[in-house]
């Protein structure tokens, strides 16, 4: 009996030891499984952006044999004339780099997306592929297309095409450097460079133009709300923390060094009191949902009425979209009014959407 | 005569001893949390310090310690009932019928307490179902309900598959997860009143019931004969625990283990199977899923859901007692 009990015991604390390891790695794998493909990619791209990025202009000389953002080695035989595009930044991308005409098929729900109804509304005809969770390999092949561009998320069925004969790049555009690497990458892949160019440009300019505006300004707390709910928030490492910083604002929840959305709490909220409050821009929640919640009464943001949502009339600009710098250039003019006037930031995201899409964003509304 | 006597003080002083613990834990978690408060700002009237006090770290201690209580005594109830060591809200499907419930209220609704009103719909919805179904057989067999309520299980969780398939991976799909994970934050005093009535109602109900339900412990036949009518009260009693844990999970998401663990943990320490070891499952129950919340709050700088922590402190201990105290059940 006493070496049942010993050995039950033995058992016990074996098991709670390797939950222990498996609770771990299931929190920390939800949140930076993500940004760990990212991270290992930019070293392989790296190479082929530089040249690309210097070559702007030359033009693609075909065949060409480019390392994707999975680190896939992709040989384009001949200027692609017909795409498909299984991501809805990369379709983004490839309106922005005037290929809209090329498109022979595109990712599912894309008329939930207002760019392209705004610019290419023709793309909404084509045959859907899927989505990331549901792709249709056989659909896609039955379009024959010469490119396929398809998120990481879809790497294998990037694999199983090149295997029917069809070329497929993976890009991986999470962040602003990832989504600089796949419009080069995209660029030189269909011999575009120069139009590449002249979108990573605007975004460089208006970064420069935002770090000179703002130098010295003081930086207010800005609490990122996130899509599924209040409490969910961007820490310091991701993607919209950079927005709030060239914006010249604090991210309230820095401390917080998850790499993809984190759950905070009221109490934590309320602790780190910040003086504005953004929602992301798909928010499943309202403006006037957080200025009446009760369990923020006495924020500062809520109190002094500081509590805005970032347009997603275009796109959603705290993603990595093409157009994710107008995200910065938004939250600029409502954190620093008197040093970035509205005049003068909707002049910028009027120019960026004329230039790359073809209409004028202050009509929209 | 002597041994039962002994047997029912050690009851006594088990639940006084778990009273105690789950108490001084409650006590701790008032004052556990992301927001500083301090004794002394709490008593010089601070009405920053009062508001998080009363409002969140008060409901959210409470729902910890009652919710625990309530998926402990329902998780007695349900062994007791089935004559099932593994029996837990489960078996009828409470837990996939809110999960379906809670993923319909993300996708379709909105507003406050969109969420928890339509996971409590669910798993109404699902043990409505489980009953009727089984009531089609007028055996009374409670093995006709486990049946049902695999059926329902089933439905449910094709219901959760298809809502997830249709749900935006970035904020639906995330909610859902994050929501089948399960988590006391959020809670807060405007949120919980009505769960937290019902629930209390719900778990005195099933102690007035406890002499009833004894019998139903006992082979069918013989319950019978002492007049009890198994059917309804089986039905009674298996409502009032369902709507016990529907009212803790539309307000928490699912917790798991709690229900299955804090029973066998009672039984293992009382060796008896009476009011008194429901009791000591409750006091178990609110133990764990306030200790749970309690690191599931401050062991990161981020909230974790608190099933991971349930689940750390419950497996192991599961098979501690499968090994060890098979002779107690």
């Amino acid at each position: 009996m006493r070496m049942k009990e010993t050995l039950s015991l033995l058992l016990a604390a074996g098991m709670s030891l390797s939950l222990a390891a498996c609770g771990t790695a299931q929190v920390e794998s939800s949140s930076a499984s993500e940004p760990a493909a990212s991270e290992a990619e930019p070293a392989q791209t790296a190479e082929q952006a530089a040249p690309a990025a210097e070559g702007a202009g030359e033009g693609t000389v075909y065949p060409v044999t480019l390392t994707d953002q999975a680190g896939r080695e992709v040989t384009i035989e001949s200027e692609p004339e017909t795409l498909v595009s299984g991501y809805y930044i990369s379709t983004s991308l490839l309106i922005a780099l005037d290929l809209d005409e090329k498109l022979v098929g595109i990712e599912a729900k894309a008329d939930t997306r207002p760019i392209c109804q705004l610019s290419a509304p023709a793309l909404l005809e084509l045959p859907s592929v899927g989505t990331a969770k549901e792709f249709d390999l056989e659909g896609c092949a039955a379009l024959e297309p010469d490119l396929v561009i398809l998120p990481l998320k879809l790497q294998d069925a990037a694999d199983s095409l090149e295997e029917l004969g069809i070329t497929a790049l993976v890009v991986n555009p999470e962040d602003q450097e990832l989504l600089n690497e796949a419009a080069t990458l995209i660029g030189t892949a269909t011999n575009t460079q120069a139009r590449a160019g002249e979108l990573l440009a605007f975004a460089q300019t208006q970064q420069a133009r935002l770090g000179e505006v703002l130098a010295g300004v003081e930086t207010p707390s800005v609490y990122l709300a996130g899509n599924s709910d209040f409490l969910s928030t961007a820490g310091d490492a991701m993607y919209q923390s950079d927005m709030i910083r060239m914006a010249g604002g604090v991210n309230a929840a820095a401390e917080i060094t998850d790499t993809y959305w984190a759950e905070a709490s009221y109490e934590q909220v309320l602790a780190w009191d910040p003086e504005y409050i953004i929602l992301a821009s798909d928010a499943s929640y309202t403006v006037d949902d957080v200025l009446g919640d009760p369990n923020l009464a006495g924020c500062a943001a809520v109190e002094s009425g500081n509590v805005y949502q970032i347009p997603g009339n275009a796109e959603a600009w705290d993603s990595p979209v093409p157009g994710g710098i107008l995200g910065a250039v938004w939250l600029s003019g409502v954190l620093h009014p008197e040093e970035c006037p509205e005049a003068d930031t909707m002049a910028v995201i009027d120019e960026f959407y004329q230039t790359f899409y073809g209409f004028t964003y202050s009509e929209i509304g | 005569m002597g041994l039962p006597t002994v047997k029912s003080d050690k009851t006594g002083l088990f639940c006084a001893a778990g009273a105690a613990l789950l108490a001084a834990l409650a006590a701790f978690s008032l004052f556990t949390g992301k927001y500083p408060l301090t004794l002394e700002g709490l008593l010089s009237g601070d009405a920053m310090q009062l508001r998080v006090f009363w409002t969140l770290r008060v409901s959210r201690t409470l729902v910890g310690a009652a919710g625990g209580f309530a998926l402990g005594a329902a998780g007695f109830v349900y062994q007791t009932v089935f004559r099932n060591p593994l029996a837990s809200p489960d078996v009828i499907g409470v837990s996939s019928g809110a999960s379906a419930g809670a993923a319909a209220g993300i996708l379709f609704l909105s507003g406050a307490g969109a969420v928890t009103a339509a996971s409590f719909a669910g798993a109404l919805a699902a043990v409505a179902l489980a009953l009727g179904l089984s009531a089609l057989d007028r055996s009374g067999r409670h093995s006709t309900i486990v049946l049902a309520g695999i059926a329902v299980h089933a439905l449910a969780q094709t219901a959760l598959m298809c809502l997830k398939l249709t749900a935006d991976p970035e904020r639906e799909l995330a909610s859902i997860e994050y929501w089948i994970m399960g988590s006391l934050n959020g809670i807060s005093g405007y949120s919980i009143g009505g769960n937290l009535a019902l629930c209390t109602a719900c778990v005195v109900v099933l102690f007035l019931l406890h002499r009833q339900l004894l019998l139903l412990s006992a082979e069918e036949g013989e319950a019978r004969m002492l007049g009890v009518s198994v059917g309804r009260l089986r039905l009674a009693v298996l409502l009032a625990a369902t709507l016990a844990v529907s009212c803790v999970v539309s307000l928490s998401g699912l917790i798991s283990f709690v229900g299955l663990l804090a029973p066998h943990g009672a039984r293992l320490l009382t060796r008896r199977n009476g009011p008194g070891t429901m009791l000591l499952g409750g006091l178990l129950g609110g133990i764990l899923l306030t200790g749970a919340d309690i690191l599931a709050r401050s062991v990161a700088a981020t909230e974790l859901p608190v099933s991971i922590f349930t689940s750390l402190l419950g497996a192991p201990f599961l098979i501690f007692l499968v090994i060890k105290g098979r002779k107690a059940v």
